[in-house]
């Protein structure tokens, strides 16, 4: 009685450690995919090459739900996660954090939230010539 | 009978503990594994010169020659190329080439060559912008390339509206090495 006991023991230690181990890496892996880090450098470089690539009058939606739930956890305002300041596209998710890349289109931008409730976490991206 | 089913289970139990230990070394070793390949994946930069280098170029060329004609800004009504499209080139295909407050030169540069159907080893009309240092790390000799520029070259014909073929060389480098290297 007492060995069947003992039996039982081991083996769920044993199956619970495994799901540990295996919980511990997937948690691992998907922290490593959506570090604040990892997603300013990424989504700053694409947005200055979405603003080379764009022409006046244009207008872009760009869904950024990636960022803002990072940005809500950090607690940044969403207002402040994209802004684009001379020829720069800064992307912020973190207090102490920022990334920013130069962009070589002689184009005014402007990005704002969208504010449709429909689609939260999106930005509006405008762009029109330099007079 | 009951003796030697009792042995047995005892071996196998010996068995199972060692099992467990090597497993557990086993799972050590794969965790290490995945912790060094993600290190070394998402440690590197994000690389994005190639693309960036594509579109100057691809942004250049349209400046220059876009839906089957010529900028008119470049070619004068004779015939001839216009210098002051030269001079102001970067602000007349809107570019800006330059970081503001900083003493940096720009990440960028632009060579353009107009080659003449009849000649095309000597060029007729070339257009320079940019940092002209980045140039020279564009030979192929250069080792370690990855942790230099990025250069990409482009060619097209186009035609003139007095029928003159012309082969149009575009040389694009994006320099930007500490943002998008290690």
């Amino acid at each position: 009685m007492n060995r069947k006991g003992e039996f039982l023991v081991e083996n769920i230690v044993f199956i619970v450690l495994n799901i540990l181990y295996l919980v511990i890496l997937i948690l691992f892996l998907l922290k490593q995919g959506s570090g604040a880090i990892i997603l300013e450098d990424a989504y700053s470089k694409n947005i200055a090459l979405l603003i080379d690539s764009a022409k006046p009058t244009m207008t872009i939606h760009l869904n950024l739900q990636d960022l803002k739930a990072v940005s809500d956890k950090n607690g940044i305002p969403f207002s402040d996660v994209l802004k684009i300041n001379g020829n720069y596209a800064i992307i912020k998710l973190s207090e102490k954090g920022g990334m920013k890349y130069h962009f070589f289109n002689y184009i005014n931008v402007t990005a704002y939230p969208d504010k449709d409730p429909k689609y939260e976490g999106f930005y509006i991206m405008t762009f029109s010539k330099i007079k | 009978m009951i003796k030697k089913i009792n042995t047995i289970k005892g071996i196998n139990k010996k068995g199972d503990k060692l099992i467990s230990v090597y497993w557990f070394a086993i799972l050590v070793i794969v965790a290490v594994g995945i912790v060094l390949m993600v290190n070394t994946f998402y440690g590197e930069n994000y690389d994005v010169r190639s693309q960036e280098a594509e579109i100057l170029a691809q942004k250049v060329a349209d400046c220059i020659y876009f839906g089957g004609e010529f900028n008119p800004l470049i070619i004068n009504p004779q015939g001839g190329f216009r210098e002051d499209f030269k001079d102001n080139f970067l602000k007349m295909c809107n570019f800006n080439f330059t970081i503001e407050g900083s003493l940096e030169r720009p990440p960028y540069y632009l060579e353009v060559g107009f080659f003449s159907d009849g000649d095309l080893k000597k060029s007729s009309f070339n257009i320079l912008a940019g940092n002209k240092n980045w140039k020279s790390d564009c030979s192929v000799g250069v080792s370690q390339r990855a942790n230099l520029v990025t250069c990409n070259e482009k060619e097209f014909f186009a035609v003139t509206k007095s029928d003159s073929v012309y082969l149009i060389k575009i040389l694009s480098i994006v320099g930007k090495v500490d943002e998008n290297t290690n």
